[in-house]
C-alpha cells in the first residue's frame, strides 16, 4: 500500500520535475553566458502564469498555444531589461547585478499586482485524466511534461545546429577569442538574456497546469528558491544540467513528501520546502559545480 | 590622546542626527510614530551595513537573524513568565537569548555560506529565511505556524502601565541605543585592522588573500556582528513593540529588501550612509503610504535600479566625494 503510494508519487514527481527542469533552463542559460544570477527569476515565471490566465479567461486561448505567445513576450521583456539595465552592469561587481535583477523582479510583481490584484486566481481547463496503473495523471500535466521535453530538445538543437547557437557557445568558452573571430559578443549576451527570460516566461505557462488556482503576483518567490536548488543540482551554468536537475528535484520533493507524511505531528509540506533548502546548502558545500558535472 | 579622539569625529553627525530625531519625536506631538519608524530603519541599515557595506557580499536571508532575535525575546518572556520576581530582568534575559540565537544561526549559516563567493553566496543565503521559517512551521518548533503571543505575560510581569510604556516609548529608545551602538561598532571596525582587511577583500578578495589576510576570519566577524545587531533590532522593534510573533511575518524577505535599499541609498560601506538612507527611505515611505498607499514597492524598485546604474556610491558616497578637500571631510565617512 505504502510502496504503491510512493511509486505513484514518484511518477508524479518525474512529470513535475520535467517542468521544473524546463523552468530552470533560463536561469542556467543566463548564468552560463552572462555570469549573472537572475534573482528575479520567479517573477518571470509569474508573468508566464498571468499570460496564460489572461489568454485563457479573456480570449479563450488554449494554454498550449499560450506557450509560444509567452515565449515571445518573455523575449521582448528580456531585450528591454537587457538594453536598459543589464548591459551597463555586465562589468560591474556582482552586488550590482544581483540587486538589479532582484529589483526587476519586484517591479514586475508590483505592476502585475496593480493590473490584476493580489488575490489568488486560476482557470479551468478541462482535458480529462489518464490512468497509468500506479497513479491517475491529469492530461494537462502530461501535456506540460511533454511540452517541457520538446522545448528542452529544441534548445539543445538550437545550440548545436544554428549559427547563433554556436556564437553563444563560443562566447561562453572565451568571449575575447569569440570577439576576435568576429562574433558580436554584445549581441550574443542580449540574445542569451532574452532567450533565458523567454524560456522562463514560457515555463510559467506550463507550471500553471500544476497549480490551477495558485496564480498570484507573489507566487514566484517559491519558484526562485526551487530554481536555485535545481540549477545548483545541475551545475548552475548548464541548461541541460538544469533539466536533469529538475527531474531529480521533482523526485526528491515528492518522495520526501510521502516520507514526511508518515511522521505524526508535523506539516509535511513545510518540511519538504525546508529540505530543498538543506539540499541546496549541502550541494553548495560539497560540490558547487553540480552533482551532474564531471568537473 | 588627541589623535584617539579625532578618530571618532565622524560619529558626531551620526549622533547629532539621532539626537535631533529624539528631540523632534519628544517635543512635537504626533511625531513619535514617524520617529520610531525612522529609528527602526536607521538601526536596520546601520546593522546591515556592517556586513553588506563592508564586505560587498549580498545576504538575501538577512531578515532571518531579526526573526530569531524576535523569537529569542518571545521565548524568554513566554517560558520564564511563571518565575516570580524577575521583573525587568526578563527583558535582559530576552536580549541575551536574542543575541545568543542570532549568533548561533549566523555561525551556522556563515560556516557554510561564507566559504562561497559572490553569486554562490547570494544563492546560499536567499533560502535562509524561507528555510528557517519552514523548519519552524513544518516541525512545529516553538508552537509552529500558530506563533507565540505574549501580551498577557508582559502585562502580568511589568504591570499594565509599564508594559504599555515599554511598547510605545522605551522600545524605541532601545532601538535608538542599538542604532548608535551599531554606528560606533562600524566606526571602530573601520578604524581597526578589521576595517582595512574588509576593504581589501571587498576590492579584490584574491589579492587580499595573497597579501596574507585571513579573509574568512574577517568575513565571519562582520557577518556575526551584523547578525547580532539584527537580532537585537528584531527583539526590540518586533517582540517588544508588538508582543507576538508569527513565522511568516518575521521571516518576510520584504525587510531584507528594505535594508538593502537603505544601505544602497545612503552609500554602502559609509558610516553616515545608513542614517541618510534610513531617513530618506523612512520619510518617503511614510508619506507615500499616506498619499499613494500600496505603491511603495512599485516606486522603490525602479529607484534601486537607477541608483545601481547611475549612482552606485549613494548619497553619502557622493557627498564624501564633493567634500573631499574641505574642512568637513573628516566628519563624513
Amino acid at each position: 500500500m505504502f510502496l504503491e503510494q510512493l511509486t505513484g508519487n514518484l511518477v508524479q514527481g518525474i512529470v513535475l520535475g520535467a517542468v521544473y527542469g524546463m523552468a530552470t533552463m533560463g536561469l542556467s542559460l543566463i548564468f552560463g553566458v552572462l555570469k549573472v544570477v537572475n534573482v528575479g527569476h520567479g517573477a518571470f515565471i509569474m508573468v508566464g502564469a498571468f499570460t496564460t490566465l489572461w489568454l485563457f479567461n479573456a480570449l479563450g486561448i488554449n494554454p498550449i498555444i499560450a506557450v509560444p505567445i509567452a515565449f515571445v513576450i518573455g523575449m521582448g521583456l528580456g531585450f528591454i531589461f537587457y538594453y536598459t539595465t543589464m548591459q551597463r552592469l555586465i562589468k560591474a561587481p556582482e552586488l550590482a547585478t544581483l540587486l538589479a535583477t532582484f529589483s526587476i523582479g519586484i517591479l514586475l510583481e508590483e505592476i502585475v499586482k496593480l493590473t490584476f490584484g493580489s488575490e489568488f486566481r486560476g482557470y479551468n481547463w478541462v482535458v480529462g485524466k489518464i490512468n497509468i496503473g500506479v497513479t491517475v495523471l491529469p492530461m494537462s500535466k502530461l501535456y506540460a511534461c511533454i511540452g517541457s521535453m520538446i522545448i528542452a530538445l529544441l534548445l539543445y538543437l538550437w545550440f548545436k545546429k544554428t549559427r547563433a547557437g554556436s556564437a553563444v557557445r563560443s562566447v561562453v568558452e572565451d568571449s575575447e577569442g569569440a570577439r576576435v573571430c568576429g562574433v558580436n559578443v554584445g549581441g550574443a549576451y542580449a540574445l542569451s538574456f532574452a532567450l533565458g527570460i523567454g524560456l522562463t516566461v514560457a515555463s510559467g505557462v506550463l507550471l500553471t497546469m500544476f497549480i490551477p488556482v495558485g496564480i498570484n503576483p507573489y507566487m514566484g518567490g517559491g519558484y526562485t528558491l526551487k530554481a536555485f536548488v535545481i540549477a545548483v543540482l545541475g551545475g548552475l551554468s548548464s541548461p541541460y544540467g538544469a533539466f536533469f536537475g529538475g527531474l531529480a528535484f521533482g523526485l526528491i520533493e515528492n518522495g520526501s513528501y510521502t516520507l514526511f507524511a508518515l511522521i505524526p505531528g508535523v506539516e509535511p509540506f513545510a518540511l519538504t520546502r525546508f529540505l530543498s533548502f538543506v539540499v541546496l546548502l549541502v550541494i553548495l558545500l560539497i560540490k558547487p559545480t553540480g552533482l551532474l558535472s564531471s568537473k | 590622546m588627541k589623535k584617539e579622539i579625532t578618530k571618532y569625529y565622524p560619529l558626531i553627525p551620526v549622533f547629532t542626527a539621532y539626537l535631533f530625531l529624539f528631540l523632534i519625536g519628544k517635543n512635537i506631538s504626533g511625531m513619535w510614530q514617524l520617529v520610531a519608524m525612522l529609528l527602526f530603519y536607521c538601526a536596520l541599515g546601520q546593522a546591515f551595513n556592517i556586513f553588506l557595506g563592508m564586505t560587498g557580499y549580498v545576504d538575501f536571508g538577512y531578515v532571518a537573524f531579526m526573526g530569531v532575535g524576535t523569537y529569542g525575546m518571545a521565548l524568554a518572556i513566554t517560558k520564564l513568565a511563571h518565575i516570580e520576581g524577575l521583573g525587568i530582568g526578563i527583558i535582559i534575559i530576552g536580549f541575551i537569548l536574542a543575541l545568543l540565537m542570532s549568533t548561533l544561526l549566523s555561525m551556522a549559516v556563515g560556516a557554510v555560506a561564507l566559504r562561497l563567493r559572490g553569486a554562490y553566496f547570494a544563492i546560499a543565503t536567499i533560502g535562509v529565511n524561507e528555510g528557517f521559517r519552514f523548519l519552524i512551521e513544518g516541525a512545529r518548533i516553538w508552537n509552529g505556524s500558530e506563533g507565540l503571543i505574549f501580551t498577557a505575560q508582559l502585562n502580568e510581569i511589568l504591570g499594565r502601565n509599564a508594559a504599555s510604556a515599554l511598547m510605545t516609548f522605551w522600545a524605541d529608545i532601545i532601538v535608538l541605543i542599538i542604532a548608535a551602538l551599531a554606528a560606533f561598532v562600524t566606526l571602530f571596525y573601520m578604524r581597526s585592522k578589521i576595517g582595512y582587511a574588509l576593504t581589501a577583500l571587498r576590492e579584490d578578495e584574491d589579492a587580499a588573500k595573497v597579501m596574507g589576510i585571513n579573509v574568512t576570519k574577517y568575513k565571519i566577524i562582520a557577518f556575526i556582528t551584523s547578525a547580532c545587531f539584527a537580532g537585537l533590532v528584531g527583539a526590540t522593534s518586533w517582540a517588544l513593540k508588538t508582543p507576538y510573533v508569527f513565522p511568516p511575518e518575521v521571516f518576510e524577505i520584504h525587510y531584507t529588501i528594505e535594508a538593502i535599499i537603505i544601505v544602497l541609498l545612503g552609500g554602502a560601506g559609509t558610516l553616515l550612509g545608513p542614517v541618510a538612507g534610513g531617513l530618506i527611505y523612512g520619510i518617503s515611505k511614510y508619506y507615500l503610504s499616506i498619499f499613494l498607499p500600496g505603491f511603495q514597492l512599485l516606486i522603490f524598485a525602479p529607484i534601486i535600479i537607477i541608483i545601481i546604474v547611475l549612482f552606485p556610491e549613494g548619497v553619502v558616497g557622493m557627498l564624501k566625494y564633493r567634500l573631499k578637500d574641505s574642512a568637513l571631510a573628516r566628519f563624513i565617512i
